[in-house]
C-alpha cells in the first residue's frame, strides 16, 4: 500500500498543475485575493461616499430653502437641465446622478403645516444604494430644521423638545469584546474559504488517480498487481487526504502569518484577532480540518473511480462542490449556534466550530461529538468507496 | 501449463432505453436476455509451457472478457482456470503473481520515468530492492532500454513505450503471459518489438496467450488457436486442423469458414 502511496505522491509532485493548486494558490494567491479584495472594497466604498454627486433640480423657486441646502452640501454639484423630460436620458448618460422635482405649492404646503413631497429620480439598480442614502441625509437634515422650527413655535423647553422628538432613546452596551465581534464576521466565512481550498486542492489529484488511471489504461494493470483492492483504495485515499489537508493547513499558516506580521496596513482589527486567537485555538482549527479532508478525499475518490474519463469526473465533481459548500455556509445563517445537535452534522459542525474558535467562545466539550461524527462519516464514505472499487460494473464501465 | 474450462461471465444490461442507445448491436445478439448480457458462455482452452495460443474471434465475441477473467480482474460466474495445478479463481492473489498481462490499451504513468514505471510494478509484486535492480538491468539490456530509462514516459516514442510496457509486464518473472490485442494500433516497428518479445518468451518455455485480429501473426507465432464466437469456443486446435476444418489453406478463409459454419 505504501508503495502506491509513495508513487502517487511522487507523480503529483512532478505535476506542475497540482503543485500550483496545492501549494501556490493557498499560500499566495488566496490570501492575496482576499486581502486585495478587502482593500479594494474599502476604498471603493470610501470613494463612493465621497464622490461628487451631480444632480438637476426643477421647481427651485417653490422650495428655495431646500435648494439652498443641496447647493451648500459638499459633494453635490448642480447641473442645469432644460426640461424634466430630459431627466431619464441624462441619468442614463451619467450627466447627473439624480434629479429632484419640486411641485408647485411646496413651500405653501409647508407654511400651511401640511406635508409636502419632493420627487427623486435616480437609478436604483445598484447593489449598494449610496445615492439615495446621501440624498436622504440632506432631506433628513432639512426635516430636522423644519421640525425644530415647528416645535419652537409651540414654546417648549429644550427638555420637552428632546422628549417630543424622541421619547425613548436606546443606549447600547455590547457584551462582546473586540475579538468576538470581528471573530463572528471572520469566523463566518473562514470555514467557507478553508473547506473550499481543501476540496479544490484534492480535486485535481482525485480526478487523476481514479478516472485518470482508467483513461490512461493503467488501472487495469494496477488491479492485476497482487495487492488487494482495499489497499489500493486506502493508498489513493491517503494521497488525496494528504494533499487536501496540506493545502488547507498551508493556507491557515499563510493567512495567519500574513495578518500577524503585515496585518496592520490591511486591516488592523483582523491582525489583532489573529493575535488574540493564539496558537492553541489555531491548532484546533487545523484539527477540524483533518476529518474534513478525509471526508472530501473519500467522496472525491468515489466519484473519480466511478467516472469513465477526466471529463466525466470533472462534470460529476462540479455539483459536488455546490453540495459541499452549502453546509459550510450554515454559520452565516442567523440564529444557528453550535450545540450538540449541530455538532453531529458533518461539515456544518466543523464550520460552526471554526467560527466559535475564532470568536473565542468555543465549548471545548463539543469537540468530541464533532470529531466523532466527522470521522465516522469519513469512515463510512471510505467504506463505500472500497465497496464501489470492488464492483466490476464501476471499474469497467466501458 | 494453463487450462481453462467452461468459463462463463454475464454482465447486467443497462436499462432497456439506455441500451438501445448505447449498444444497439446488443439488440440482435442472442446473448442478451433477462436483463443480462452473457458475454462469455462457454470458453475452454489450454496452453502448455513453451506454447503460444492465439485467441481469435470477431469484435465483441468475448475475447477481452475471457482474458480479463484469466487475469482475475473479473470474476467468472462459472468455469475453472488451473495454472500449474493451482486453481486461480480460488487464489486470485497467487494468480496475479504468476500472470503477466498486457493489453493494447495499457498505458504508462506519464510523469514517472521508464525505469520508475517498471520498478513500481516490481515493487507491487513484492520484489526486493536488490532483486528488482538486477531484474530491471537484465530486462533493460534485453530490450535495449538503457538510453531512455531515465526519461519520463510521456516523452517516449511509441516504440519506447511499447518496450517499457513489455518490461513492466514481465518484471516479476510471470509463469504465464497474457496479451490482449497487443499489436492493435501499433506502428510496424512497435509491433515488431512485441512480436520479437513473444518469440523470445516462447523460447523460455512460458505459456503465452494472446488475442489478435492479425492472422499473419497467428501464422507466424501460434502453435494453437482458440476461436471464440458469441461467447463460445468455436474452435480449439492446431493451425493445420483449423485449415482443414475451415476448408482452406489460407488462414483468413479458414477463419471465416469456421465462424460461418457455426452461425
Amino acid at each position: 500500500m505504501w508503495t502506491i502511496y509513495r508513487k502517487e505522491l511522487l507523480e503529483l509532485a512532478r505535476d506542475r498543475k497540482t503543485f500550483v493548486f496545492t501549494i501556490l494558490i493557498p499560500i499566495f494567491a488566496l490570501p492575496l485575493i482576499f486581502g486585495g479584495f478587502g482593500y479594494l472594497s474599502t476604498t471603493m466604498f470610501r470613494h463612493a461616499r465621497e464622490a461628487e454627486l451631480t444632480y438637476a433640480i426643477f421647481g427651485k423657486q417653490y422650495a428655495p430653502q431646500l435648494a439652498a441646502r443641496f447647493a451648500a452640501e459638499t459633494g453635490f454639484k448642480e447641473i442645469a437641465l432644460a426640461d424634466p423630460a430630459a431627466i431619464k436620458g441624462a441619468i442614463a448618460a451619467e450627466h447627473i446622478k439624480f434629479a429632484l422635482v419640486i411641485p408647485a405649492g411646496f413651500e405653501a404646503a409647508l407654511r400651511g403645516e401640511r406635508q409636502a413631497s419632493v420627487a427623486l429620480h435616480y437609478n436604483n439598480a445598484a447593489a449598494v444604494d449610496i445615492t439615495r442614502k446621501r440624498v436622504m441625509a440632506v432631506i433628513h437634515a432639512q426635516n430636522n430644521a423644519l421640525r425644530l422650527d415647528a416645535l419652537q413655535a409651540l414654546n417648549l423647553s429644550p427638555e420637552q423638545l428632546r422628549f417630543t422628538l424622541a421619547p425613548i432613546t436606546l443606549d447600547e452596551h455590547t457584551t462582546a469584546d473586540q475579538r468576538e465581534q470581528t471573530g463572528a464576521l471572520v469566523g463566518g466565512f473562514l470555514p467557507y474559504i478553508l473547506l473550499t481550498v481543501c476540496l479544490m486542492a484534492a480535486m485535481y489529484p482525485a480526478i487523476d488517480s481514479g478516472a485518470g488511471e482508467k483513461e490512461r489504461g493503467t488501472l487495469e494493470t494496477l488491479l492485476l498487481a497482487p495487492v488487494s483492492r482495499g489497499a489500493i483504495v486506502l493508498a489513493k485515499f491517503l494521497v488525496l487526504f494528504t494533499v487536501g489537508l496540506t493545502s488547507a493547513l498551508l493556507m491557515v499558516a499563510s493567512m495567519g502569518l500574513l495578518l500577524l506580521l503585515g496585518g496592520h496596513p490591511i486591516n488592523h482589527e483582523l491582525s489583532q484577532l489573529v493575535r488574540a486567537i493564539g496558537v492553541a485555538d489555531l491548532a484546533l482549527v487545523a484539527l477540524m480540518l483533518v476529518p474534513t479532508a478525509a471526508l472530501f478525499a473519500s467522496v472525491l475518490l468515489a466519484i473519480s473511480v466511478y467516472a469513465k474519463s477526466y471529463k466525466e469526473a470533472a462534470g460529476l465533481i462540479s455539483p459536488l462542490i455546490i453540495v459541499t459548500i452549502l453546509p459550510t455556509l450554515v454559520p452565516l445563517l442567523p440564529g444557528v449556534e453550535l450545540n450538540s445537535w449541530w455538532a453531529m452534522v458533518p461539515l456544518s459542525n466543523v464550520s460552526l466550530a471554526m467560527r466559535e474558535l475564532v470568536k473565542g467562545t468555543m465549548d471545548y466539550r463539543l469537540l468530541v461529538p464533532i470529531l466523532l461524527s466527522s470521522t465516522a462519516s469519513a469512515g463510512l464514505l471510505l467504506a463505500w468507496c472500497r465497496w464501489w472499487f470492488n464492483r466490476e460494473q464501476v471499474l469497467f464501465r466501458n | 501449463m494453463i487450462e481453462v474450462m467452461g468459463l462463463a461471465k454475464r454482465f447486467p444490461l443497462p436499462s432497456r432505453r439506455a441500451s438501445s442507445i448505447a449498444a444497439p448491436h446488443h439488440a440482435d445478439d442472442e446473448r442478451g436476455h433477462d436483463g443480462w448480457f452473457h458475454a462469455v458462455r462457454d470458453v475452454s482452452f489450454r496452453c502448455a509451457p513453451g506454447e503460444v495460443l492465439g485467441l481469435l474471434g470477431p469484435n465483441g465475441a468475448g475475447k477481452t472478457t475471457t482474458l480479463r477473467l484469466l487475469s482475475t480482474v473479473l470474476k467468472p460466474d462459472a468455469g475453472q482456470i488451473i495454472a500449474d495445478g493451482v486453481d486461480l479463481l480460488r487464489h486470485p492473489l497467487v494468480a496475479r503473481r504468476r500472470i503477466g498481462f498486457l493489453s493494447g490499451t495499457t498505458g504508462l504513468y506519464g510523469r514517472l520515468t521508464a525505469r520508475e514505471n517498471v520498478e513500481y510494478f516490481g515493487r507491487l509484486h513484492g520484489m526486493r530492492a536488490a532483486d528488482l535492480q538486477q531484474r530491471c538491468d537484465e530486462l533493460f539490456d534485453q530490450l535495449q532500454m538503457h538510453e531512455f530509462a531515465d526519461r519520463r514516459a510521456d516523452q517516449l516514442s511509441s516504440g519506447m513505450k511499447q518496450k517499457c510496457s513489455i518490461a513492466r509486464t514481465v518484471v516479476h518473472r510471470p509463469h504465464i503471459v497474457i496479451l490482449d490485442e497487443p499489436t492493435t494500433g501499433l506502428d510496424v516497428m512497435s509491433a515488431r518489438i512485441l512480436l520479437d518479445f513473444i518469440a523470445s518468451y516462447k523460447a523460455l518455455g512460458v505459456p503465452l496467450i494472446f488475442s489478435t485480429h492479425q492472422l499473419h501473426e497467428v501464422d507466424k507465432l501460434c502453435d494453437r488457436v482458440c476461436i471464440i464466437d458469441r461467447g463460445r469456443t468455436a474452435f480449439h486446435g492446431g493451425l493445420d486442423e483449423l485449415r482443414r476444418l475451415g476448408g482452406s489453406a489460407d488462414l483468413y478463409d479458414a477463419f471465416v469458414g469456421v465462424i460461418g459454419r457455426d452461425g
